[in-house]
């Protein structure tokens, strides 16, 4: 087995990855620990909402963090929309409304790389289904720092471009599906 | 090691740029300066060393290199429930007064401000606003000046705002304060609003306003999270300074503020009222 001491998780994902999220905080255990970052995008027009959608059902309490607020355990961190969230080497979370990434505000390239600098072999990452490239560079810099990487199994994803653009650029710890990836989490010590 | 070397050369960078230009961003917050910098290197093909050299010798490319550095995104009526407050809740209270003295703290290319003018003009209260707009970037309030966007790029997500922000109440006609001509991709404010503000170039960083300094309003929205708490700090403690009791501030929606200051505003909906605390000792 490797090493599954980690500090915090990081998710991607984008078209379809709502319900994918939604079952896995509907399914981890109600005292599951470690902070989990989540960069999702959002669909222009909905751009509110998905904090109490993704609450409806989750065991943890789901916030869209301030500017500078630190990563508590038990707590699951979702990227406010129209802001792109960075995680920072003393565990706290800066806010940017600097301009898109792959035309996109959260960029899951910027919370994953940012991420993965901060925490490295300490850090996991789970990249999930998407129609949009962005995300692929941030998993390939979390496997770059020594990171733990799950990508979701594109077989199982509803948009497989996001997956499949992570797997052009490295190879990952883990081709999962969504309950799989959920067991994987359950399993994890603390 | 890589990493700390990269460290040391950013901040390192940014005290040449110190010594040698009128700007100090070493209290800007690390990680948002080190991608700025990064991406002028980029942009312009520059390693560390040409980069200081071009910084040291050409004042030109200074300018540049603040230019670069500022973010500059923002958008008509970001955050309409927001404004929705501030129609609603804040400027009603405003209403008697002879003046209404207001100061848009980096105020980008202008929309936010000319939301607020809206907003005032629909109260029928704009002829009593005087309204202050600074910023960093000269581009930046050129473009506010002129109050001059995009059209095709903005147009829905602006309506939509717009409809937003004035939930609850009629909704103003969108077209009685845009000209808009999709042909020429451009949506322009009315002219007698873009005359209405006083734009000015001013560096937050630095302690002394070029005008008068009391207001009822202080926006600085989405420009904090750029610096560093203790630079924050400085900057909120200024702005209560600079409001008259029970004067409002309004931050970015996910922007707060620390716990010293907690009891010098007391926070109201999403925006902060000045308390009048005169117990405490600076």
């Amino acid at each position: 087995m490797e090493c599954t001491d980690f500090k915090l998780i990081v998710v991607g994902g984008s078209a379809g990855s709502f319900s994918v999220v939604s079952h896995l905080l509907a399914g981890l255990r109600p005292d599951f620990k470690l902070p989990i970052v989540l960069s999702l995008h959002r669909l222009k027009h909905v751009r509110s909402g998905l904090v109490e959608g993704l609450s409806l059902k989750s065991k943890l309490r789901v916030i869209e963090p301030n500017d500078k607020e630190k990563l508590q355990q038990n707590t699951v961190y979702l990227a406010p929309a129209n802001y792109h969230l960075f995680v920072e080497l003393d565990g706290t979370v800066a806010l940017s409304t600097e301009e898109s990434h792959n035309h996109s505000r959260p960029s899951i390239d910027h919370t994953l790389g940012s991420a993965a600098y901060a925490y490295r072999d300490k850090l996991l990452g789970i990249l999930l289904t998407g129609a949009n490239r962005d995300g692929a560079a941030g998993m390939k810099e979390i496997a770059d720092n020594k990171g733990f990487t799950i990508v979701q199994d594109p077989l199982s994803c509803d948009i497989d471009t996001m997956p499949k653009e992570a797997l052009k650029l490295f190879r990952p710890d883990r081709l999962m599906n969504p309950e799989d990836i959920l067991h994987f989490l359950n399993a994890l010590p603390g | 090691m890589q990493n700390s070397e990269k460290d040391y050369n950013y901040k390192e960078y940014l005290l040449i740029l110190k010594e040698c230009s009128p700007y100090d961003f070493s209290e800007y917050s690390d990680n948002s300066i080190d991608r700025r910098i990064k991406k002028i290197m980029r942009d312009q093909g520059l390693n560390m060393e040409e980069l200081v050299l071009k910084t040291r010798t050409e004042p030109d490319f200074v300018e540049q290199v603040v230019e670069a550095i500022t973010v500059n995104t923002t958008e008509l009526f970001r955050d309409p429930d927001v404004w929705n407050h501030i129609l609603k809740k804040v400027l009603p209270a405003l209403k008697h007064q002879k003046k209404i003295n207001i100061w848009h703290a980096g105020c980008s290319t202008g929309q936010e401000v000319y939301s607020l003018l809206i907003l005032l003009d629909h109260l029928q209260i704009l002829d009593r606003a005087e309204i202050y707009a600074t910023d960093i970037s000269k581009k930046a309030l050129e473009q506010a000046k002129k109050g001059q966007y995009f059209y095709n790029f903005n147009a829905e997500k602006y309506r939509e705002n717009f409809k937003a922000s004035f939930e609850g109440e009629t909704v103003p006609d969108f077209d009685s304060y845009f000209s808009a001509d999709a042909d020429k991709d451009l949506l322009k404010i009315r002219t007698d609003f873009s005359e209405k503000v006083q734009f000015i170039k001013h560096d937050l960083v630095k302690g002394d306003l070029p005008f008068y300094n009391k207001f009822d309003l202080i926006f600085c929205r989405n420009v904090l999270i750029y610096f560093q708490g203790s630079l924050q700090s400085k900057i909120v403690e200024r702005f209560h300074e600079n409001l008259f009791p029970g004067g409002t501030m309004i931050l970015g929606s996910h922007e707060s503020l620390g716990g010293f200051f907690k009891t010098k505003f007391s926070k109201n909906g999403p925006v902060y009222h000045r308390t009048n605390s005169f117990h405490f000792k600076y």
